[in-house]
């Protein structure tokens, strides 16, 4: 926040007192209308629908009648953390997405840049294109549609329904079907590949960009004194986007508490709700997923904003510091 | 790093020239290949699957080619279903109104706050941006809706995406450093005053990044049941199509009901699979009709705005 809008700042050494904010701000709106003008829009959704709902987090210490409204209700003071410490549930479900989030940073993370490595040696336009559209179209299906297609193939195979195409390969060398669905030792590892192969494509747009950077005449220079491909890969390629790698792999951690909710909201059931619930899902079942809990769900995501804040926070510093890139 | 290369004085006998390929490049495109196809090969075999006759899907013949003809029986099903009908028209038309809003309530926002010389712009960037970060939560959010009678209402798919924050700082990024200061500069210098400035050269230079990140914002609107499911939940009439997708794959009520319903009574029922796999087809074409140009735009990094040259 400069300095410009923010509270003016009393020089007490200075000899002209500066103008009231008031007035610097309708010189501004008479120079600058249009602007302003372009901005309102924006503002106003931006007001109704991001910080309206922002007073509704006082019902995590409040306790919520209908017919009282939030500000009505009467406070409670901390019971709906007590009580939320106090549920496996949601201990279960903190865990779950901690840990799922360390599997994807560990594979996915490490897979992401493989691939862009990857797709960037690959020499020949039109594979490279190809591959590319492939790898970049999961992306652009819902989690609905790409769940569905995850369900349908790993089906196990009922009466009257043949099953999924990896259960039809396990069938015929001989071995006994599984239903892959129902295994709660496999669903972490399903979320973390399913993951995988919908956003690997799009997580290497970043990297094969910053390749795209590099002078050509470095790799000139390498060929003409000897060096090969994996040569010029190790020497010129990934020292080139480590600063991408770091800074997306930063962003990763600060998003530690964060987790998915269409994924794991269309491929999850009962049987695997022990290793598969996380926290945005247990927000939503708790509440209007018929649990009916409307103070407990706000308590835990309050919760979950803050920390996400505190982890974003720190992990900016270490961002700020690498000077790649910055979205504020 | 040149350096390090320079080292090498005499050029290395490769693996190419040793036994005509080489096993790096081998790796390379094996790598690339396989998973591409990883990619790939669920929606064909779903394709083909949902156009495979009952006989031949129920011996698994359709792992590759639609063994035994093809067959569209699945898709006459879903056409004649009163449901889908409604719900295609409810997504379509909420795509279509969604992105109009959107795109023009955040591209005239990113290009107010790219003026970082104007007062308060600074502000309101960072206010903004906060939001992705720390935000009301579900029941804040529907208790607000229900205040505003959003509720239970068409609207609720629609307005509260008017503003997109990720696609706001994607845009501002582009007007602030892909835009020319100097085509700008150059118009005021020609007595453009802030209106004209903004329709005569902003607006033309921007129309390909518009339109790009409109339809991304159009892939969003179609492939959303979130606000559906939370906010309206029991209003048959308002299904929109990702929703009925939804049900189709996991609610086996549903399913019945349609196999039941659209099957003459003594005649085979279909099997659920395929019937499944045609709906995830009709979900998937309208995606599909417009990838290659998300592709194009993707592919050349338009959308990445974030990296800093």
């Amino acid at each position: 926040m400069s300095g410009q809008t923010g509270v003016p700042r009393t020089r007490y050494f200075s000899k002209e007192p500066r103008e009231s904010l008031l007035i610097r701000f309708s010189l501004a709106v008479r120079k600058y209308w249009f602007i302003y003008l372009l901005a309102i829009p924006g503002f106003l959704f931006l007001a109704v629908f991001s910080y309206a709902p922002m007073y509704g987090v006082v019902l995590a210490f409040k306790d919520f009648k209908m017919n009282l409204g939030v500000m009505g209700s009467p406070w409670v003071g901390l019971t709906h953390y007590q009580e939320l410490f106090a549920d496996p549930a949601f201990i279960q479900a903190f865990k779950n997405t901690v840990i799922i989030n360390i599997y994807n940073l560990i594979f996915g993370f490490t897979f992401n840049v493989f691939l862009a490595l990857m797709i960037n040696e690959l020499q020949m336009k039109r594979l490279k294109s190809v591959v590319q559209t492939c790898v970049y179209l999961p992306y652009f299906l819902s989690w609905v549609i790409f769940a569905g297609l995850v369900q349908v193939f790993l089906q196990a195979p009922v009466p009257g329904d043949v099953g999924g195409v990896v259960n039809q390969v396990i069938q015929s060398m001989g071995g006994q079907p599984i239903d892959f669905m129902k295994q709660p030792g496999m669903f972490r590892g399903i979320l973390v590949i399913t993951n995988i192969i919908k956003t690997a494509g799009y997580s290497t747009i970043i990297y094969l960009a910053a390749v795209a950077g590099v002078d050509p005449a470095l790799y000139e220079a390498a060929a003409i004194d000897g060096a090969n491909r994996r040569d010029m890969l190790f020497h010129i390629t990934i020292p080139r986007i480590l600063p991408s790698v770091a800074v997306m792999f930063l962003l990763s951690i600060s998003q530690l508490f964060l987790s998915n909710f269409d994924q794991v909201y269309n491929l999850y059931n009962n049987f695997v709700l022990n290793t598969g619930d996380v926290l945005s899902t247990y927000i939503y079942r708790i509440s209007l997923g018929g649990g009916g809990e409307f103070e407990l769900s706000t308590a835990a995501n309050l919760l979950l904003n803050v920390m996400g804040l505190i982890a974003l926070v720190v992990t900016n510093r270490f961002v700020k510091k690498l000077d790649v890139m910055g979205i504020f | 790093m040149v350096k390090d290369a320079s080292n090498v004085k005499q050029p290395r006998k490769t693996m190419q020239q040793a036994v005509g390929f080489n096993f790096y490049d081998v790796f390379v495109v094996g790598f690339c290949v396989i998973f591409a196809a990883i990619c790939f090969y669920p929606m064909w075999y779903v394709l083909v699957a949902s156009v495979t006759p009952y006989e031949q899907f129920v011996k698994g013949g359709a792992l590759l080619w639609p063994n035994g003809g093809v067959d569209f029986q699945y898709y006459k099903m879903i056409f004649e279903n009163s449901s889908f009908v409604t719900s295609l028209w409810i997504s379509a038309s909420k795509t279509v109104l969604g992105t109009l809003l959107s795109v023009l309530v955040t591209s005239t926002m990113a290009y107010a706050v790219s003026k970082v010389h104007v007062p308060g712009m600074k502000l309101l960037n960072v206010l903004t941006v906060f939001t992705m970060f720390f935000a009301g939560g579900l029941i804040p959010t529907y208790l607000l809706y229900i205040d505003l009678k959003l509720i239970r209402t068409y609207w609720v798919m629609v307005l509260p995406y008017g503003l997109s924050i990720t696609y706001f700082i994607i845009m501002r990024n582009y007007f602030s450093y892909s835009v020319p200061r100097e085509l700008e500069d150059a118009a005021r210098i020609d007595g453009c005053n802030d209106v004209r400035v903004f329709f005569q050269v902003i607006l033309p230079l921007s129309k390909p990044m518009l339109a790009a990140v409109g339809l991304f914002i159009a892939v969003g609107f179609w492939n959303d049941y979130y606000s559906y499911m939370m906010y309206i939940a029991t209003k048959p009439t308002l299904q929109p199509f990702a929703w009925v997708l939804r049900r189709v794959l996991t609610d086996s009520a549903m399913m019945s009901q349609m196999r039941t319903g659209a099957v003459d009574i003594g005649a085979q029922l279909p099997p659920p699979m395929a019937l499944r796999m045609a709906t995830i087809i009709c979900a998937m074409v309208p995606i599909m009709c417009v990838y290659p140009f998300l592709q194009k735009h993707f592919a050349k990094g338009v959308l990445i705005g974030a990296v800093k040259e």
